[in-house]
């Protein structure tokens, strides 16, 4: 019995010395506790293999003490050994946790396809749906040569995975009496400099969806007369450049990140999931392509009115919506990257709050679209529910729920007013409304997290290297408030002139406009050979006139 | 006149970024950063939009 106590003892001052240095140790470390073996009452007290069989109906048989890998047979279980398995199962669940929710968001590919498909015209469904099914492969190879290295090489050490300390060379310029990170620099096709890591392929999955969503968000409002070669060379350079860097300042530790610590701006830019990173870039970027691309034939008359051109398939469009939401249980709650340690038990949070906004957004479109038009609009209505989502990226990992539900009510009414503001003030054709959902949704995200965080989220004790908890203006941190808008300014200032720059030179090198004769015909003949729907007699033409 | 938008655009961003040196003034940098959002803005609305709108592909 006392050596039992001695046991009991030393296994839990071993786990309160050592827990910390663990979250940031590689998983083959050798443990800092002394090799204790194990004696054979202890042993004679776990359970036997024996003991089952007879079956374990209750599960209590299974998964105990004989479960434990042995490090050395001959020696057999050890403290040490305890003690792995500990810190191995730790990882393990949070490698599992992100892995899945990285497949989820993957899935979210389909729900994109689905509704850009659904809302353009049925002579250009399958020139849309390759544009979403390539959007996946285009990006991610670009992501692998070079956009991953550029976002992550130097990010540091991700405790919550175990450690990536291979991920360490930032490249910074010294400004202001700072050190600011522009972009990383380690990581090449994920075998450069110590990147064939267990650790690092998890991070690389998990952040490859995550900036194939921004690519997909683009194809939405180019549909219907966007050249394929001119997407495949934009998607590329969005995968490789654009969204790297900018993902790079706010979660590679770049400056964004940094201006907590180095000027004191609340805990730096703070975007939990990327309404700002994700969306925003994509929702950026697709306005800056617009401005190119210009709108379809016939969607607006000479005196500059805008002529609805209705989607083909609403039921594909909510559906699309349904598989967008549930793939954002994987964007945002998976973005603690745990469930075990550093507030990775927060998720249950985060996904609360992504479905109250998701709810609250939808009933902001249908009420608004109701009150001003007479009929609760399909297809505006799925737009204000994904409008809520993106809102509630950012600020979903720092929010309670009740501000959730207030940040989603309003997206679900902004994303309508955006869309008429786009349509006709700007006169800028989108036909999905992508730069509404997820450009001006997306920096609402942003700046709502500087207004409504409230202080209470806790991931390890701090944020960007700030110690405490991401607070909002409205619980007392006005540079937190400061710092969200400095990534507002650097969306529209940076990354909206970075996009259009590079895509005037597609337009002059590769052209990105289909010709006005396939644009009538339909894209699916003249850009991918085939129609999406063969058995079916297409109109010719779909422009309704004013 | 695009081009010219773009860069009132981007110098929306500078000003925004200049506030990290010009002052440790949390209100000041709030005042800079918002003053260049609303340059940038009009770079996008004010000036690339003309623009854009005068090359409406029907009026070709």
């Amino acid at each position: 019995m006392t050596k039992k106590i001695v046991f009991v003892l030393a296994l839990v001052s071993c786990l309160a010395g050592a827990g910390a240095a663990w979250a940031q140790a590689p998983a083959a470390a050798a443990p800092a506790a002394a090799a204790t073996p194990i004696t054979d009452a202890e042993l004679k007290a776990a359970v036997k293999p024996t003991d089952r069989a007879n079956g374990d109906p209750d599960g209590s048989l299974t998964g105990t003490a004989t479960d434990i890998a042995v490090s050395d047979a001959k020696a057999g279980l050890t403290v040490a050994d305890v003690l792995n398995q500990i810190g191995a199962n730790r990882i393990g669940v949070n490698f599992a946790w992100t892995l899945l929710c990285g497949f989820l968001i993957m899935f979210m590919q389909a729900g994109f396809a689905v509704v850009e498909a659904g809302l353009c015209r049925a002579k250009n469904a399958n020139h849309t749906m390759m544009m979403n099914f390539m959007v996946y492969g285009v990006g991610m190879l670009a992501y692998f040569l070079i956009g991953f290295p550029l976002q992550m090489g130097g990010a540091g050490a991700v405790a919550n995975l175990g450690g990536t300390p291979v991920l360490a060379n930032e490249f910074v310029v010294h400004l202001f009496g700072k050190d600011i990170g522009l972009f990383g620099n380690t990581g090449y096709m994920l075998m450069h400099k110590g990147t064939y890591d267990v650790a690092v392929m998890v991070i690389f999955l998990f952040q490859m969806v995550f900036m194939d969503t921004t690519t997909t968000i683009v194809t939405g409002t180019l549909c219907e007369r966007w050249k394929y070669a001119a997407f495949m060379v934009s998607t590329m350079f969005l995968g490789a450049f654009t969204y790297p860097i900018f993902a790079n300042w706010a979660w590679g530790g770049g400056w964004l990140a940094m201006l907590g610590s180095n000027f004191g701006l609340g805990h730096g830019y703070a975007d939990f999931a990327g309404s700002g990173v994700v969306h925003s870039v994509g929702g950026i970027t697709a306005l800056a392509c617009a401005f190119i691309l210009g709108p379809r034939i016939g969607k607006y008359t000479k005196d500059g009115r805008p002529n609805p051109i209705p989607g083909h398939d609403i039921m594909w469009v909510l559906c699309g919506c349904f598989i967008l939401a549930f793939g954002w249980f994987g964007f945002n709650p998976g973005s603690t990257l745990a469930m075990s340690g550093n507030g990775g038990l927060r998720a249950s949070s985060v996904a609360v709050n992504t479905m109250l906004a998701g709810m609250t957004g939808s009933f902001g479109g249908i009420l608004y679209m109701w009150i001003r038009y007479g009929k609760p609009d399909a297809s505006m209505s799925g737009n204000a529910f994904l409008a809520g989502l993106v809102a509630i990226t950012a600020p979903s990992g720092f929010v309670n729920p009740i501000a959730a539900a207030v940040i989603g009510l309003i997206a679900g009414v902004l994303v309508c007013i955006s869309c008429e503001f786009v349509e006709r003030v700007l006169k800028v054709d989108d036909p999905v409304g992508a730069i509404s959902v997820h450009g001006t949704n997306g920096i609402w995200g942003v700046i709502a997290t500087g207004l409504f965080a409230d202080g209470k989220s806790n991931y390890g004790g701090s944020w960007n290297g700030v110690n405490g908890n991401v607070t909002g203006l409205f619980y007392g941190d006005m540079g937190q408030l400061v710092a969200q808008l400095m990534g507002v300014a650097t969306l529209i200032g940076f990354v909206f002139v970075l996009s259009f720059i590079f895509n005037v030179f597609v337009d002059w090198f590769v052209g990105q406009r289909v010709s006005a004769k396939s644009e009538l015909a339909g894209l699916d003949i003249p850009e991918m050979g085939a129609v999406a729907y063969p058995d079916f007699v297409l109109k010719p033409e779909t422009v309704t006139s004013a | 006149m695009m081009f010219a938008g773009v860069v009132v655009a981007f110098v929306g961003f500078a000003i925004a970024f200049a506030s990290l040196g010009v002052s440790d003034s949390t209100s000041v940098r709030l005042g800079m950063v918002l003053a260049g959002i609303v340059v940038s803005l009009i770079g996008i609305m004010g000036v690339i939009t003309p623009a854009y709108q005068k090359t409406w592909i029907y009026r070709k």
